[in-house]
């Protein structure tokens, strides 16, 4: 015990205590809600698990799995061809991919069903109507619109790939096949388990389009123990008990990548250069590209805007531009905070001697896995309780009166989307951490550099690709939020995913079109600016 | 490190003063709503309210749900002076957590009938829509249809077409046979209702119509307000779907088909309320509920104004007068209910 007591003294660092506030900061809301798990569920616990749950369960668990090996077959085998060969189009192929990202899943649920619906036009052009609204159609409609997370965080990964150990492979024998399987995908599985389990947490928090195709999950269980059953507790229980099995997967999983540990011996690495392949396999390869590119983006993408044509005269007014700017500051403005965050986190768990508390970190990336509204209410309670206690002081000892000045104001929207989107930032940027190694930030140390000195002049810089992806992420992701918004936004504000929402809510599906486009063309332009980014890197 | 954070402080207490000043300078009157409704003509109503009145309106819009639960989090500090929500359901709800409080209006008091309103005039309703029973007139006529009960007959079997229980129609509709007939009734209906359904619930109210046309049921349960919806989108297929099936109003005979409502209720601490007042006043008024009437496919509740002349086409109806308190009591266990008979 003294010893422990000595070790902590001897390694606290001001990193330390950095470190220890951020992650406090941070994790707040999701205290708020796991100290639920210690009150225990509401009385219709026992019917909820009786009735409910087992089919509930089961439905995510399909979900889980169908998602997982669609979206890494998309967007592994997409981001090894458009960084490893040369096909045509493949700068434009290369942004495309990551589109579907800028379209919400709901949407793109609502925009397949009225595809393959009664009217739509595949019954008009071959006779044919599929049902969409089933297992398999959510499956393919979550898949294709989520691959990119396991699509960016694999291509980055593949470009940073030095050629080295390829060549190795090759000149000792191995086939161009045997080299992808034995040795490159084990090599990117930081990277791509990265991205998937971005991809699981969106599927497990997914509530429009699920509930759209009438599947029920364990986020339906959550919403509807809270709404129809009229139980917050065992609402707030089910999500604890959620995040738990998250946090758990996330643990073995890091466990198990220790194990094998990861890092780049060579330290000037050629960069992997294209090959040109036979004619036959290029079409392959496109076609391959080409398909998640067509179902995931320009599919849906011309659903909507005919949807959007029949509605534009009715939709487009003054005020709709107006929440379009609003929209966009407020995804803009977020998106820089939690990669701020992201990134202090990271680097002051680098910098920081005291292993406890690199332990928690983990913890503030568990926003990401619960639901949207939850956060909300996470965030709402102790904020409120500063507010109210602020405008007590004020009123006792100043007698003056104020407003509150987190709830309802950006402030605590900012926070809240901070809270849930940290692990969206900082997984991607951590993955390129892990690659960049050790070595170079000892050696600067070694010339008796300072942390932040060495960050500004050599980790920032290397690591400058992987931080902008995580602020285009992040800022889509702001883009396309809902139930948190809903809840916690200033009276004055809208976005325009609300605005989607309050139509689609109301089965004005088409009318949610335009609104939807706008949210997609603005998640467009910064991707379109990222790759420009990286092609002039490489 | 410590000045930056007391510059920090000093600039966020700075701006929440200043922006308190600018309040007290302008002495605004206002009304804050929180509305689960977003239609175009409430705003334009909205509109219409502060030109009349000098009161400006300040709206946030969320589901009924979540303005609720907002609404329990700020506890006393809460801003809201009105909230409105699309299911009589939710004001019952909202009147049991205590979020509402009764007022006195005699122009309310005489406009909304009884049924329409709470007891303790805790909230009024200001529209009504009817829970309905739409068929393809290839497939079915009139006399086939009768009551809602009716359609767990075998004669149905595979041919109806409804949406999940998750859904609040469904809930109160449920409810309603709860508080007529008594549990077990109910729990028979829902039951029946899961073996004659023609496939497994999905999909909206519109969803419903499109595959009654598609022919992959005979007969749905939907609200009027969607075949009006339905009969004037700007997307042809929709309006065909419309076009495609005919409205039947079900147990003409007894007590009538089951409405539901969109209503408003005064919160509780409202900082504003005799302008809350006013505010529901003008929306039960003639002039408003003409404008509801027109634009949304809604039944008034001021007997004075007629409904739209789409509505009037599918003919007049007796509506059950059950009292939508009950509704609102009985939700809980029709959701419990659902979940039993495995109405997904």
């Amino acid at each position: 015990m003294k010893n422990l007591f000595l070790h902590i003294k001897r390694d606290t660092t001001k990193w330390s205590i950095a470190l220890l506030t951020i992650v406090l900061f941070i994790t707040i809301p999701v205290f708020t809600i796991f100290i639920n798990l210690f009150y225990g569920p509401g009385e219709t616990w026992s019917h909820l698990v009786n009735k409910l749950l087992p089919n509930y369960v089961s439905n995510s668990f399909i979900l889980i799995v169908g998602t997982s090996f669609l979206t890494l077959l998309f967007g592994i085998s997409s981001a090894w061809i458009v960084s490893r060969y040369k096909i045509p189009l493949r700068k434009t192929l290369e942004w495309l991919l990551i589109l579907p990202l800028a379209i919400p899943s709901y949407i793109t649920a609502y925009a397949y069903a009225g595809i393959f619906d009664y009217g739509g036009v595949v019954e008009k052009l071959f006779n044919l109507k599929i049902d969409m609204m089933n297992h398999f159609g959510l499956i393919f409609v979550l898949s294709i619109s989520l691959y990119p997370y396991v699509y960016v965080a694999s291509r980055a990964f593949f470009l940073n790939q030095s050629s080295n150990i390829i060549e190795a492979s090759k000149l000792l024998g191995a086939s161009e096949k045997k080299t992808f399987f034995k040795l490159i995908l084990p090599l990117a599985r930081p990277a791509f388990i990265g991205g998937l389990i971005l991809v699981l947490m969106e599927v497990l928090n997914d509530y429009g389009a699920a509930k759209y195709y009438g599947i029920n999950t364990f986020t339906t269980g959550i919403f509807r123990a809270w709404f129809s059953l009229e139980e917050p507790d065992t609402a707030i229980y089910l999500s604890a008990i959620l995040v738990l099995i998250i946090f758990v997967l996330i643990t073995l999983e890091k466990q198990q990548r220790k194990r094998i540990g990861y890092f780049n011996a060579t330290k000037n690495h050629k960069r992997v250069q294209r090959e040109s392949v036979t004619l036959s396999i290029r079409i392959i390869f496109f076609v391959t590209v080409f398909i998640p590119v067509l179902l995931g983006f320009l599919l849906p993408l011309f659903q909507l805007l005919y949807w959007a044509y029949l509605t534009f005269t009715e939709v487009f007014t003054s005020e709709f531009l107006s929440i379009s700017l609003q929209s966009l500051l407020i995804a803009l403005s977020s998106a820089f905070v939690t990669v701020l965050f992201a990134l202090s986190l990271l680097f002051f768990a680098k910098w920081n001697r005291l292993s406890i508390i690199n332990m928690l970190t983990k913890f503030s990336v568990l926003g990401y896995a619960i639901p949207g509204a939850v956060i909300a209410v996470g965030v709402l309670i102790p904020t409120l309780a500063i507010d109210k206690w602020v405008v007590t002081i004020f009123r006792e000892y100043f007698n003056f009166k104020i407003g509150f000045i987190l709830n309802g104001t950006i402030l605590a929207l900012v926070y809240a989307y901070t809270v849930r989107y940290l692990a969206v930032a900082y997984n991607p940027i951590e993955a390129s951490t892990l690659k960049l190694g050790k070595s170079l930030s000892e050696a600067s140390k070694l010339l008796r550099k300072g942390n932040i000195e060495t960050f500004f002049k050599i980790e920032f810089p290397l690591l400058k690709s992987a931080i902008l992806s995580a602020f285009i992420l992040v800022f889509v992701d702001v883009m396309k939020e809902l139930p948190l918004t809903l809840i916690l936004k200033p009276y004055h504000i809208n976005t325009l995913a609300v605005k989607a929402y309050e139509y689609a809510s109301d089965e004005l599906i088409a009318e949610a079109a335009l609104p939807s486009l706008f949210i997609i063309f603005t998640g467009v332009i910064p991707v379109l600016f990222l790759n420009r980014l990286i092609a002039k890197e490489n | 490190m410590k000045k930056i954070i007391s510059i920090l402080v000093l600039a966020v207490l700075f701006t929440a003063c200043k922006k308190e000043q600018k309040k007290e300078e302008k002495k605004q009157e206002e009304v804050n709503v929180y509305t689960h409704r977003h239609y175009k003509a409430d705003q334009e109503l909205f509109a219409q309210f502060e030109k009349e009145t000098g009161i400006k309106v300040n709206v946030v819009n969320a589901k009924a749900d979540e303005l609720m639960q907002k609404m329990t989090v700020e506890g006393e500090q809460s801003p809201a002076d009105v909230l409105i929500t699309v299911d009589a359901g939710r004001l019952v709800r909202a009147k049991n957590k205590g979020l509402l409080q009764g007022v006195k209006s005699e122009f309310l008091d005489k406009t909304i009938p009884s049924h329409l309103k709470d007891v303790d005039n805790n909230w009024f309703a200001l529209t009504k829509r009817a829970r309905v029973i739409v068929y393809n007139p290839e497939k079915v006529t009139p006399e086939e249809l009768t009551t809602y009960e009716a359609l767990i007959d075998d004669k149905w079997k595979k041919k109806i077409l409804i949406r999940s229980s998750g859904n609040i129609y469904n809930q109160s509709l449920l409810a309603s046979l709860i508080a007529n007939l008594g549990e077990e009734k109910a729990t028979e209906w829902a039951k029946g209702m899961v073996a004659n359904m023609a496939r497994s619930p999905k999909g909206n109210d519109r969803d419903q119509v499109k595959a009654v046309v598609a022919g992959e049921g005979d007969v749905a349960v939907v609200n009027t307000y969607y075949i009006g919806k339905l009969l004037n989108s700007k997307n042809p297929e929709e309006v065909k779907a419309g076009e495609g099936v005919k409205i039947f109003f079900p147990n003409q005979e007894g007590r009538g088909t089951h409405i539901n409502v969109s209503g408003a209720g005064i919160a509780k601490y409202a900082p504003n309320k005799e302008n809350a007042i006013k505010f529901v006043e003008f929306l039960a008024s003639k002039k408003a509920q003409e404008v509801f009437a027109k634009a949304n496919y809604e039944y008034p509740v001021n007997e004075e104004v007629a409904p739209s002349e789409l509505l009037k086409s599918w003919g007049g109806f007796k509506e059950d007068t059950l009292s939508l308190t009950k509704l609102g009591e009985n939700n809980k266990k029709a959701v419990l209910v659902f979940d039993n008979a495995e109405w997904k």
